[in-house]
């Protein structure tokens, strides 16, 4: 009797994960060993420090991976400095020497050293990572990282070790307190902070948009690589600036002039055509984005400030979507009608809202999870709805095509634009409308987070029963904040449906619904910036990680389980919330607190103006 | 306080029975403006449950509530538009959001700003918000919270949460305030502050229910006593009256009554000691005569 | 009426189906009031478990012999399910016990996620359909009714069999064991529970267990009776379940069964007879969760929540 193939894999397997699981145990145990050993050697955070620092800066000098690519459909742009001669120093081989040479100074500044070491050996061990993980899955296993010579590549593995001690070097003592720079500060000069901040966030976002794009805009095959390692370089430059205390400061600079970081956030908000990155594909996927993250600032009424989980969200984009494309004159649609964008909007805006309004009713009896349920089953009606042309209103499985674009002044929104002489991408105009829905949206949710309703929607989230005896009409209160969620999904699917032209049922999948509550608790529940963020990076990140394409789902999901364990805040918390979920332990002081003592009569002020 | 004036709050025969358990049989209760009326019991005597049937979270199987001739309706938030507050046993504050904000949770009823004026922010809005932070931070002074109002209630001392609890009942502007064991959980100095508290929140017009175990406590504080078993009325009147009947002191105390009286005169001889100088006294001198006797939990 | 008797038959077939994975719901949700998302996935998980021990891991002179083949696939499956469902409790869920309420829930999403896509990438040729065999007696059982005939598949009397079954051992389980007594007072009261001594952790992790088990049994019944299977049923099962957990009210066994059995009847018979055709079956599931939850959110068997105050 022959042996079935299955049994020899299933052991192989469980090999690779036994190996896998002991060496992840044994690191932890030497990371906890060396840790203790330190915890009372503040003196050893130089020596250490500096070891590291002199090895990572070896490490950028030495041979990485020799192994040459050029199967891939553009060879000559190969270029991922895996093969670089010895010396010469570019790309992420630049990073890894600025961060080996930080590492080395820090101890010698006035700066919280230990932190910024923590920082900046998180980076070191990411950037080693993924420029000696990548060559080994795409370039054929280990073969990859020896040299034509056969000589082996230290480079990466040199890193590595690099990153882990500078990482323990942070342990060498107890962390600093964070810093805390006073923001009161004259006018002018935070007014110059904050637009060069700004400028350099603008100019650091088209960086990484524009990572692994040669000047022609065709993509590099190793964009991927060369994007994550421009990443953990970011990573750990803001690690470091925050454990400066800038970062703080920034914020608390940005939070007494409101009204000026908006200002100057918007124009840099429209200024990124200008940049490397105002191609035609950055502007669609800019304009995705900007639809993404009006929809995911709707939800997050519904779940960061009313706490009501909706799991079929994407139904309400999808109705304004279908509401625009009936009324769009397209000639697949139902009405055959052509109204003006605006007035559509509008409409999209009110029926998406009284869908809101039907799909929240339950909430009058149904509580917690179980409305989770009624929402999902709402979401899938619609789809089907949707799929089985319902109405005629829908196009069914031949979808609405060819919906006009928006057409304003005789000027077509998806056609390119030349102010002076300079040419703009196609869809830049999209982008210009959608940044500013956005920035409506964001206003609108601001606006009623501060009022009345907005406290309600806390109250509720937070104990309803203690809301009722406060007075508040509980039923009614959370079915404005359904209401109110739709309604700016609604206006986001108006603008979606000229966008893309043809609007399918199966754009409104249980998966979008997901993904939308992904950007919401991935930017943190309650957080208007958070949302942003969020729905940016969502959709940003699987662009660039085209190697990962398939994966995108699956780190969806990983992404939220690893999130509510590890960081249910978000990456941007709303304060709430931020002192809801987190433990803030040593390392964490929320930022904002350690701005109160500051300002005496700032308590009220503070309160008023958040 | 005579009993000629029209009661703020009448509880006429209201029975509460859960699938065919008699929580409540026929109580029947009334307050008077400007009076602090104690409602002690064992546990299980039905005390949480009548205050459900007050503040319109049960609907009484049988009897009705009335506030100033009104029925109270079965609804809290609309018991609670009508004038009447309350705190909760177990605190529950909203745990992430500041004092003040929690106070202005409980303004919510009194202002009327609608979701367009939120959105716009318009000058009436700004007015009425003003006026309601006006008011709230008023509160937390009453109540003794000042400078608190950024601080979140969750990383308030216990003692300050149910104070804050308090200021933001009193936000409701209620006619009537019912406190569910104020003094749960506190230390002697904390409960003594707590009965000045309620007793300056009677001085400005609020009539005041207080459930409490701690019978001192209510002999001291009250003008008036009811006294639940099982579920009934089994006495009410003034401290004097109720604490010298025998079937309370049996019911209830489980303790031979010269005990008890001892215990109580000598409470109230130090509460009007404490009261009289409330003022000026040192917290802690109190504090310390209490704490000889072994304190009440 | 052989239509409609047809329909019906297949109709509790699916009910059959749904009632096994619903057991599993409702006592999660029984024990720690959480909605597993994720269970719909074990049970899709363990289907291709099964075809995966039927083709890789038994030896080509078992596989058509039923009596040695099913029983393989069981084990198969079943190893599969309660691994991974203990697994699921320990790394995400436990450490989540104490956070708020959405966040388990959320958790349970990213699982299901995970899950699905974790097959789907790397079984071999998972992004499609795919064949589970034949593993059960092949000749149909045909009655004869007035007005035609009713084809039963051997696996569909296999199918309503082994739930019914189960369901009625489950419960005496439940009812009986030491180990069911523990399960109860955890689900009434975790704290009282430990201090009479009971371990809630261990449990739990036996209830995610059986949980997983029963999906396991479903899934192989599931695998033999329809011979295919996508990535995607995870989830529309897995609302099915849950609505026929809440249906017969959650936290009751009975509940479940008749629950599945009432949405798979809905379910058939609403595709057949109702306006919009088999497109539209889903959708009166779907409305019937929505009528059940909004209006008798305790269920047909459940007791109703109590107000706290």
């Amino acid at each position: 009797m022959t042996i079935p193939p299955g049994w020899p894999i299933l052991g192989l397997g469980l090999l690779y994960i036994a190996i896998a699981v002991a060496v992840v145990l044994a690191l932890r145990l030497l990371w906890q060993r060396s840790a203790k050993a330190l915890a009372d050697k503040p003196g050893m955070l130089r020596p250490i420090a500096i070891a590291g620092g002199v090895l990572a800066v070896l490490a950028a000098l030495l041979p990485w991976v020799t192994f040459r690519f050029n199967d891939g459909p553009y060879p000559d742009l190969a270029t991922l400095q895996f093969f670089d001669e010895p010396w010469g120093v570019t790309g992420f081989r630049l990073f890894v020497l600025l961060l080996g040479v930080v590492a080395i100074a820090a101890p010698f500044l006035p700066v919280p050293a230990r932190r910024v070491e923590r920082a900046i050996g998180l980076g070191l061990i990411a950037l080693g990572l993924v420029n000696t993980i990548f060559p080994l899955i795409s370039g054929g296993g280990f073969g990859a990282i020896t040299a034509a010579d056969g000589a082996f590549a230290f480079g990466g593995v040199a890193t590595l070790v690099a990153g882990w001690v500078v990482a323990t070097s942070a342990k060498a003592g107890p962390l600093e307190p964070l810093p805390h720079w006073n923001p009161k500060v004259p006018r002018l000069l935070a007014y110059a902070v904050l637009v060069v901040s700004y400028v350099v966030l603008l100019l650091v976002v088209a960086w990484m948009l524009d990572a692994g794009t040669d000047p022609d805009g065709n993509t590099n095959t190793y964009a991927g690589p060369i994007f994550l390692s421009l990443l953990s370089f970011l990573g750990a430059a803001l690690g470091a600036l925050h454990a400066f205390g800038f970062l703080g400061w920034l914020t608390a600079l940005s939070e007494r002039h409101r009204v000026f970081s908006i200002g100057v956030l918007v124009v840099c908000a429209l200024a990124l055509p200008f940049t490397d990155a105002g191609t035609d594909y950055w502007m669609t996927i800019a304009v995705n984005v900007g639809v993404y993250a009006a929809t995911a600032i709707g939800l997050n009424i519904v779940v960061g400030l009313a706490g009501l989980l909706d799991l079929g969200y994407i139904a309400f984009l999808g109705i304004g979507a279908y509401i625009a494309a009936n009324f769009s004159g397209a000639a697949a649609s139902a009405l055959h009608v052509e109204l003006p964008f605006v007035l559509v909007a509008v409409i999209a805006a009110i029926v998406a809202g009284i869908f809101g309004a039907i799909v929240g009713s339950p909430t009058l009896r149904v509580r917690g999870d179980y409305l989770a349920i009624v929402t999902l089953a709402f979401g899938e009606i619609f789809r089907k709805a949707a799929q089985f042309n319902i109405g005629g209103m829908t196009g069914g499985a031949n979808a609405i095509p060819n919906i006009p674009p928006i057409n304003w002044f005789g000027r077509d929104f998806s056609a390119p634009l030349t102010i002076g002489s300079v040419r703009l991408p196609s869809g830049v105009l999209y982008y210009v409308l959608i940044m500013v829905l956005v920035a409506l949206v964001m206003v609108i949710f601001a606006n009623l987070k501060n009022s009345r309703i907005g406290r309600a929607w806390i109250a509720v989230r937070e104990d309803e029963d203690a809301a009722r005896a406060m007075g508040i009409k509980t039923g009614q209160v959370k079915i404005l904040a359904f209401l109110i969620g739709a309604m700016l999904a609604g206006l986001a699917g108006a603008v979606f449906a000229h966008k893309t032209s043809t609007v399918a049922y199966n754009s409104f999948q249980f998966i979008e619904s997901v993904t939308l509550l992904a950007a919401v608790i991935l930017g943190g529940m309650g957080s208007i910036p958070g949302a942003v963020l969020g729905a940016a990076l969502l959709l940003v990140l699987p662009e660039k990680l085209r190697d990962l394409q398939d994966w995108r789902l699956f780190f969806f999901g990983l992404a939220l389980v690893v999130i509510m364990r590890f960081r249910p805040q978000g990456l941007m918390p709303d304060r709430h919330r931020r002192a809801e979920l987190a433990d803030e332990g040593a390392d964490g002081v929320p930022i904002e607190e350690l701005n109160v003592p500051d300002a005496p009569d700032g308590s009220t002020a503070q309160a008023v103006a958040r | 306080m005579t009993a000629t004036t029209a009661p703020v709050l009448a509880a006429r025969d209201v029975s509460m029975v859960f699938g065919g358990l008699t929580a409540l049989a026929e109580v029947s209760l009334e307050l008077h403006e400007g009076q602090i009326l104690g409602l002690i019991g064992p546990n299980g005597a039905g005390k949480t449950t009548f205050f459900n049937c007050l503040t319109g979270l049960y609907t009484p199987t049988k009897g009705s509530v009335t506030l100033r001739g009104d029925r109270l309706p079965s609804d809290p938030a609309r018991v609670t538009v009508a004038g009447v507050a309350r705190t909760f046993q177990n605190i529950r504050l909203f745990p992430s959001m500041t004092a003040l904000e929690n106070v202005l949770v409980g303004r919510h009823a009194r202002m009327t700003q609608g979701p367009i004026a939120s959105l716009f922010h318009g000058p009436a809005y700004r007015r009425g918000e003003a006026d309601a932070r006006r008011r709230s931070l008023e509160l937390l002074e009453f109540v003794g919270l000042r400078g608190l109002d950024d601080e979140l209630a969750r990383n308030l001392p216990y003692g300050d949460q149910r104070r804050l609890e308090i200021a933001r009942a009193l936000a409701t502007d209620p006619a009537v305030l019912l406190l569910d064991e104020p003094t749960a959980g506190m230390n002697p100095q904390e409960t003594e502050a707590a009965r000045q508290l309620i007793f300056a929140i009677r001085d400005t017009g609020v009539a005041v229910v207080v459930i409490e175990h701690d019978t001192k406590f209510i002999f001291s504080l009250c003008d008036h006593v009811s006294v639940l078993v099982q579920g009934r009325l089994l006495v009410q009147g003034t401290p004097e009256v109720v604490r010298g009947d025998p079937r309370v002191i049996e019911a209830y105390l489980g303790k031979p009554p010269e005990e008890v009286e001892a215990e109580v005169r000598q409470y109230a001889e130090e509460a009007a000691h404490s009261t009289g100088t409330a003022g000026t006294a040192d917290p802690a001198d109190s504090a310390e005569d209490l704490d000889t006797e072994g304190g009440s939990r | 009426m052989a239509t409609l008797l047809q329909q019906l038959a297949s109709g509790l077939v699916l009910g059959a189906l749904i009632a096994l994975i619903a057991l599993g719901y409702t006592m999660v949700y029984g024990i720690i009031q959480l909605i597993n998302f994720a269970h719909g996935e074990v049970f899709m998980v363990s289907i291709f478990a099964a075809a995966a021990t039927y083709k890789w891991f038994i030896p080509e002179s078992w596989e058509n012999t039923w009596q040695i083949a099913l029983p393989c696939m069981l084990v198969g499956a079943v190893l599969v399910a309660v691994v991974l469902a203990v697994l699921m409790e320990r790394f995400a869920y436990r450490p989540l016990r104490n956070a708020p309420r959405l966040a388990p829930l959320i958790t349970a999403l990213g699982v299901s996620q995970m899950l699905k896509e974790i097959v789907r990438l790397n079984y071999p040729d998972a992004k499609s359909a795919i064949n589970v065999p034949r593993a059960f007696i092949d000749e149909p059982i045909i009655i004869t009714v007035p007005g035609g005939t009713v084809v039963l598949q051997a696996t569909s009397v296999l199918l309503i069999a082994v739930s019914i079954v189960g369901a009625v051992i489950l419960q005496l389980y439940v009812s009986r064991s030491r180990m069911g007594r523990a399960m109860r007072a955890t689900a009434q009261d975790p704290d009282t529970a430990k201090l009479m001594g009971v371990n809630p952790n261990r449990t739990i992790v036996f209830t995610f267990a059986l949980g997983g088990l029963l999906a396991a049994v479903a899934g192989v019944l599931y695998g033999i009776h329809l011979n295919t299977v996508d990535t995607e049923v995870g989830f529309l099962y897995g609302i099915f379940a849950f609505t026929a957990a809440v249906l017969g009210g959650v936290g009751s066994i009975k509940g479940a069964v008749i629950g599945g059995f009432i949405i798979g009847v809905v379910k058939t018979l609403g595709g057949q007879l109702l306006p919009g055709g088999t497109g539209y079956d889903v959708v009166w599931v779907f409305i019937l969760l929505i009528l059940v939850l909004v209006f008798r959110p305790q269920g047909l068997f459940g007791e109703p929540e109590r107000v706290r105050a």
